[in-house]
């Protein structure tokens, strides 16, 4: 039979719970699940089916997880958004723009391609190539509050996102507030910085963040464990 | 064969049914959601993903208090009781319930269909 304790304490991860509370609710999930098993066993199902089918009673642990904390956890600590998105987002964000901007007080040279000779594209090649990087911190950080896979992934792309939302505010500043004329002209050029400074480093983002999606190993290939 | 009523309005009614079922007698998670199944001739069922979130908000209202007991099988099992709270909460739970399902047939004719 499977160690359900050992697979629910993973799939869960750390609810930030008391240590008590925490032990009572892996064992309390675990006992729940065991029985499932027994029962499909009972019925006649194979070992493999039922326990293929006890671990279908969660669907996604991190959602479970989120759950469970709010349900149990006092009131007054950090809400779990913050704990499971901003925070990790802002962690995120600010080793990107961190990065950046150290490299550009090193004066590195970006790479500069023109755009109809009139304007530059520049990219900071180190800047991108280190960007997996911040997506997986973000991810992981988020992962580690035990969030869903969608949180897990915004919070990955947490820099794209927010710079995303700079180029918004900036572009309907520039169009509404200042009547800039250069914008109306040069919508391929905004496209193209989009590309540079959103699509590129989310792609990068996107990368880092992939591995922390999956399912916990546990919950797709703990060994069978002979009674 | 009963059809099963769709999760967003199953996780509707988990408040009323755990109460109720618990009112009778107390049940450790695992027979909640077979009782749950049972009683509603399969129409509700309860998983562990969508039943013990729910036990632990009740809880945490004190609605619903949990007790490690050995069950039957002697493996050690958390057992939750309605508490005081809990069963005065039921009756105007059950007075909702039927005001809405009556409100329900008046507008939709829900018991003829």
């Amino acid at each position: 039979m499977r160690d359900w304790v050992a697979l629910v304490r993973e799939g869960l991860g750390n609810l930030d719970l008391s240590p008590a509370q925490q032990e009572e609710t892996v064992a309390e999930l675990a006992g729940h699940l065991e029985d499932v098993y027994i029962e499909l066993r009972a019925k006649g199902h194979s070992e493999s089916e039922a326990v293929d089918r006890a671990l279908n009673e969660v669907s996604d642990w991190g959602k479970l997880a989120g759950e469970i904390r709010g349900a149990r956890r006092e009131e007054g600590n950090m809400n779990s958004r913050t704990r499971s998105f901003w925070l990790p987002g802002l962690v995120s964000l600010t080793g990107s723009m961190g990065l950046l901007m150290v490299l550009q007080r090193l004066n590195l040279q970006p790479y500069v391609s023109w755009y109809r000779a009139e304007v530059a594209l520049t990219f900071y090649l180190p800047w991108l190539i280190a960007q997996p990087v911040f997506g997986a911190i973000g991810a992981y950080l988020s992962g580690r509050s035990g969030s869903s896979r969608s949180i897990r992934l915004a919070a990955g792309l947490f820099p794209a996102i927010a710079m995303l939302g700079l180029f918004c505010v900036t572009l309907l500043a520039g169009v509404f507030v200042e009547r800039n004329a250069f914008i109306w002209h040069h919508l391929a050029y905004l496209a193209l910085t989009t590309g540079v400074w959103v699509v590129t480093p989310g792609i990068g983002l996107l990368l880092g963040t992939l591995p922390f999606l999956k399912t916990p190993k546990a919950l797709l290939s703990q060994p069978m464990v002979e009674n | 064969m009963t059809k099963r009523i769709p999760s967003r309005i199953a996780r509707g009614s988990a408040e009323l049914a755990i109460l109720a079922l618990l009112a009778e007698e107390p049940l450790y998670g695992f027979e909640i959601a077979k009782q749950i199944e049972a009683k509603s001739q399969g129409a509700l069922r309860f998983n562990l993903a969508s039943l013990y979130p729910m036990l632990y908000e009740l809880e945490k209202r004190g609605w619903v208090r949990g007790r490690w007991e050995a069950n039957r099988a002697g493996r050690d099992r958390r057992y939750y009781c309605l508490t005081s709270a809990g069963k005065r909460k039921l009756v105007p739970l059950r007075r909702e319930w039927r005001f809405f399902f009556q409100a329900l047939d008046r507008l939709a004719g829900v018991a003829r269909a």
